[in-house]
């Protein structure tokens, strides 16, 4: 019985919404065109040229439309194999990440008074580069999956060749760190063994606390549009919420949260149980591992197969029913597709099994479903991991920008790598730390901890990535605090951000097709690109950043920046042996630098077999896939299947499979042995509710590049948090309303979106962290796995608050 | 006697009913947001469409309970009896200012030429099929169109196609502050001489079906083609090489001439 007077309301605002509609909405809202474009562009002169899209992992390649020295469109490259001309709503509009009108143009220094002044760039570089001098020992470098390969491997020769220091991690760690975990502790090596293909060819996709339909919607289309060409695939959703992909699947499983650690240890009992392993498979090609009882490390210790049958006998489905919430029934389904060899299954994950205190545990599990079951290596037949970068893989896994590794798959903590790396680097030996550095969570925690009390790094340089909003529960680990007075915190960022707002010097970037670049995607392709238009103003590469600054080290006298025979370590000589002052800027691209660091890299990557291709091919490619082994014609022949002889170059003559970096030296893969856990936080009186965070369809990350997007901002303009029906109707919240959402640590105000575009079950709310004005990290929770140190983002306790009744408000 | 006691009772029975409903109404706001939709309320959805042209999408399975039939303003208006159908033969002379009023109205859906149409009404968690109800052979009914869509179906519209805001923040303000500048629709192919059929100014790739804009009965004004009932269009308009990402060529690639001595 709605009141006359509130249907009226309702109705007006419905009209005005309407009304503004007809003003702005059914068209883009874009406040005004750019006067500084005297000539609109008429497509006449317009100049194509190939780059792989700015977001995420998937690595589409997009045709760039210059004009004028404009990028003015942008269309998906038929050419490329990943996307096969299509793109995805971001992908379609990446142009115009170019062209916010904040882009960050000079350097900006912050004054006593907390304003902002405008320096010049040497002055910038003189500043970083003396308090570096000074305290090499307490200077941290922060990443991203977003620096290019060539950006990567620059920071990462500064800080451990040339500065001997090991505080160099990746926003990657925040991203993916289980699931190179997970390789390292199955196969012995990290990164996938299949490839998109297994997308063609699959029979089940099942995806694991994964939603590709708006994270990865090219390759889920990929999938669902072969239905609509009349092929069957079965969907199998396995998450803790209803979503987008929910709707294109056959079988919906929700679970609790950490119930995909009990489903898969439920899989693998069946298995045994009802004889229908692959038992020819296991034989030939595995091993059983456990963690050790004392202190477990990502080796664990071989246990037997009985031991293993003995230690996963207890999680029958009515065990897995209770922990997971899956019917027992579901689970046994799983098990039957799994038992059946005649169909192909490829598993899909992404941030679900990584951001999770069980991460490494969860990906080996999974690993070892499809291991033991014998659905590996064949295409169609894969466990696979995504990421949500666009070089997680190509830059933080391969070049190895963490805080424990060195290019190629190296280790600070061996010898013999350290050694090798001094050499191909051409530094003076011993130059590399052995101890690893600060991981990401504890780099922040030493970073905004006061000198005083222990806190020993005062320096940090932050580049292509924004930790003032995606750090898990920023205020303890980011949020302005009292006595870091004497801390500095340096960000180079191409528009103002969370991180920007806190930082004591701010650096304008170029991005994406303002400088050359290389990327390498989730299915281990290396793509790259030309610089194509110039950056706004004052602003530079990245890579220019690290050598500048690297150079003023150099020439005040820092050993670390000589190679072994006296010469700068980032030289670059031209054809005459002339050196190229690269750190000029004006004298950047006087070579390609991509190129020579590039060529540099490649020496490094033979070791683990992730054996890489000339710059050349590159160029030529729309991305190759690693192993790229040249032919006896010369040519270069890409890998779509590791491990498996038919296509992989490695394995041995006349093997079906051979694991070639087996952690247990005998070519086999390692199937885990993983006890149940429940999560660090769980709801109670207190705080009630799960929070689940993430990611919509239109916006990247923290939305700096897609916020500043007019279609896509349109589509999704805020924040909000996802709510049951009955849960807001007992809270008495109403659709629309701003509510506060409460944690132990911090909250946040949100407006609630009820049975929004996710459904998530009665007891859990959802939000996208994407919007800087509504930080829902001020609320998660900082618990990381033991080994990956990748914190879990998708569950932590809070309760949902009318802002009236709220106790403290953001 | 019996007159007082009907109307005693009936008093009785008027107290007790308005006292339900008053007792139901006690003033505690309930959360009756719930269940409204703009989308599924009929009288709503009526003055929408009559007031901005726009129908809203709902999603497949509310298709069946939503009210599909003529609009209000459809109903206020004088009927006349149903046209004969689509005749491929009516002379069509397309004229510019119609041209340009269509390319006006579809440039405000893209960012630039060639980008996927944004989409211009409100649509709820839609599935594709809903979708498809309109845009696969397209509308035109009372001044409002669904356009056909122009390339074949792909699962997910969404994924290119990004729709308004949804229901609770429509009125979040979401204008963006951008110098980028689009590539404008081109206004037309070029011509080897008069009278000669104009080449494809755009890309065909995603535009696969022609008459989705140039022609058939749900076609842009002033972009018709004059001559529907043709089907090869590539017969004879030559689309570009260089906007269907064909192998790059600078110089067309030709023999040697021919080595002719001079007496």
């Amino acid at each position: 019985m709605m009141d006359s007077k509130r249907r009226n309301f309702l109705k007006s605002a419905a009209m005005a919404a309407a009304g503004s509609m007809v003003a702005g909405n059914t068209s883009l809202p874009v406040v005004h065109a750019d006067q500084a474009v005297d000539d609109l562009p008429t497509g006449e002169g317009m100049e194509w040229n190939k780059a792989p899209c700015r977001f995420c992992g998937t690595g589409c390649h997009v045709q760039v439309g210059v004009e004028d020295g404009r990028v003015v469109a942008i269309a998906g490259d038929k050419a490329a194999d990943v996307n096969k001309g299509l793109l995805c709503v971001k992908g379609y509009h990446v142009g115009g990440i170019l062209y916010g009108k904040d882009r960050l143009t000079q350097p900006l220094l912050r004054q006593d008074d907390g304003s902002l002044k405008a320096i010049e760039w040497d002055k910038a570089i003189e500043i970083i580069a003396k308090r570096i001098f000074d305290s090499p020992e307490t200077f941290a470098f922060y990443g991203s999956g977003q620096w290019t390969i060539p950006e990567g491997y620059a920071a990462q020769k500064f800080m451990k060749g040339g500065l001997g220091n090991n505080h160099i991690d990746p926003n990657a760690r925040l991203c993916m760190a289980s699931a190179v975990t997970g390789f390292l502790a199955t196969y012995g090596v990290d990164e996938p063994a299949g490839c998109y293909q297994d997308l063609d060819e699959c029979d089940v996709l099942i995806t694991w606390g994964n939603n590709p339909a708006e994270m990865h919607p090219v390759l889920f289309s990929r999938v669902t549009d072969r239905r609509s060409r009349g092929e069957t695939v079965r969907i199998i959703d396995i998450g803790t919420r209803r979503t987008r992909t929910t709707d294109a699947a056959n079988d919906y499983l929700e679970m609790k949260p950490h119930g995909d650690v009990a489903i898969s240890l439920g899989i693998m009992h069946l298995l045994i149980e009802n004889d229908n392993y692959d038992k020819s498979f296991v034989e030939k090609h595995c091993n059983f591992r456990g963690a050790e009882e004392l202190t477990p490390t990502l080796q664990g210790e071989q246990i037997s197969e009985d031991d293993f049958r003995k230690r996963i006998a207890k999680y029958t489905p009515e065990l897995v029913e209770e922990l997971s919430g899956v019917p027992a029934d579901s689970i046994r389904m799983l098990a039957d597709l799994f038992g059946n060899h005649d169909i192909r299954i490829t598993s899909l994950w992404c941030m679900g099994m990584n951001q999770h205190t069980m991460g490494t545990a969860i990906n080996s599990l999974v690993h070892g479903v499809h291991l033991l079951s014998g659905h590996f290596g064949r295409p169609g037949d894969a466990p696979t991991s995504l990421t949500g970068q666009p070089s997680a893989c190509g830059t933080v896994r391969e070049v190895g920008t963490l805080a424990h590794a060195l290019p190629g798959g190296r280790v600070v903590a061996k010898p013999e790598h350290r050694e090798q790396c001094e050499g191909f680097w051409n530094v003076r030996e011993g130059s590399i730390n052995e101890v690893p550095g600060y991981h990401t969570v504890k780099m922040f925690e030493q970073f905004t901890t006061p000198t005083s009390d222990g806190g020993d790094i005062t320096t940090m340089f932050v580049q292509v990535t924004n930790p003032g909003q995606t750090l898990p529960n920023l205020n303890a680990l980011f949020n302005d605090k009292k006595g870091l007075e004497d801390k500095f915190l340096i960000v180079s960022d191409v528009y103002p951000t969370a991180t920007t707002a806190l930082a004591d010097l701010i650096l304008p970037a170029a991005m994406w097709v303002e400088k050359n670049g290389m990327f390498g995607n989730s299915e281990r392709r290396t793509q790259q690109w030309f610089k194509m238009v110039d950056p706004p103003g004052e602003a530079r590469d990245d890579t220019w950043m690290t050598i500048a600054i690297a150079h003023k080290l150099f020439e005040m006298g820092h050993e670390g920046m000589k190679d072994r025979d006296g010469d700068f370590i980032f030289a670059v000589k031209d054809d005459d042996g002339q050196e190229i002052p690269v750190w000029e800027f004006d004298r950047y691209y006087d070579t390609n630098v991509d190129k020579h660091l590039f060529e540099e890299y490649r020496l490094f990557t033979t070791m683990k077999h992730k054996n890489l291709a000339p710059y050349e091919e590159y160029v030529k490619a729309r991305g190759l896939r690693w192993p790229v082994v040249e032919q006896e014609d010369g040519s270069w022949r890409e890998t779509k299947f590791r491990f498996s002889g038919f296509d992989d170059p490695f394995v041995k003559e006349g093997q079906e499979f051979d694991f070639y970096h087996s952690s247990s030296d005998d070519g086999r893969a390692q199937i885990w042995f993983h006890e149940y856990a429940p999560p660090p936080e769980m709801p109670d009186d207190e705080f009630p509710m799960w929070l689940c965070t993430g990611r919509v369809l239109e916006h990247w990350h923290t939305g700096t590049m897609t916020r500043r997007l007019a279609p896509l901002n349109r589509a999704m303009p805020t924040a909000y948090v996802e709510m049951h029906m009955e849960d807001a109707k007992a809270a008495n919240i109403r659709q629309g309303e701003v509510v506060t959402i409460e944690s132990r640590r911090g909250v946040c105000d949100l407006p609630v979106w009820i049975d929004g575009r996710g459904r998530p079950p009665r007891g859990t709310v959802f939000v996208p962290f994407f919007d800087e004005t509504k930080l829902i990290n001020n609320v998660t929770l900082d618990a990381h796995d033991p080994f990956s140190k990748q914190p879990d983002y998708k569950k932590c306790a809070v309760r949902v608050v009318k802002k009236a009744d709220a106790k403290v408000s953001s | 006697m019996n007159r007082l006691t009907t109307i005693f009772l009936s008093l009785v029975m008027a107290v007790a009913v308005v006292g339900y409903f008053v007792g139901l109404g006690d003033g505690v706001p309930k959360p009756d947001g719930l269940y409204d939709s703009p989308l599924l309320d009929r009288e709503l959805s009526a003055t929408v469409a009559s007031e901005v042209k726009l129908i809203p999408a709902v999603s497949y399975a509310e298709i069946a309970s939503t009210p599909m039939g003529p609009t209000k303003p459809w109903q206020g208006m004088p009927q006349a009896l149903p046209g004969a159908d689509y005749d491929l033969y009516t002379k069509i002379e397309p004229s510019e200012a119609e041209k340009e009023a269509s390319s006006k109205l579809r440039a405000s859906r893209r960012a630039f030429n060639g980008a996927p149409p944004i989409i211009p009404h409100p649509v709820e968690n839609t599935t594709d099929a809903a979708c498809y109800a309109c845009h696969s052979n397209g509308v035109k009914m009372a001044g409002l169109k669904a356009s056909v869509m122009s390339h074949q179906f792909l699962g997910n519209c969404v994924q290119c196609h990004a729709p308004m805001a949804p229901a609770p923040f429509q009125d979040v303000d979401a204008s963006v502050d951008t110098s980028f500048v689009g590539l404008p629709a081109p206004k037309q192919g070029k011509r080897a001489y008069q009278g000669a059929p104009p080449t494809i100014p755009h890309s065909q790739w995603m535009r696969e079906s022609c008459n989705a804009c140039h022609g058939g009965p749900h076609g842009w004004a002033g972009m018709e083609s004059t001559h529907p009932w043709r089907t090869n269009c590539t017969q004879c308009h030559a689309p570009s090489a260089t906007l269907d990402q064909m192998p790059e060529a600078d110089i067309v690639p030709m023999l040697p001439p021919l080595d002719v001595v001079a007496k």
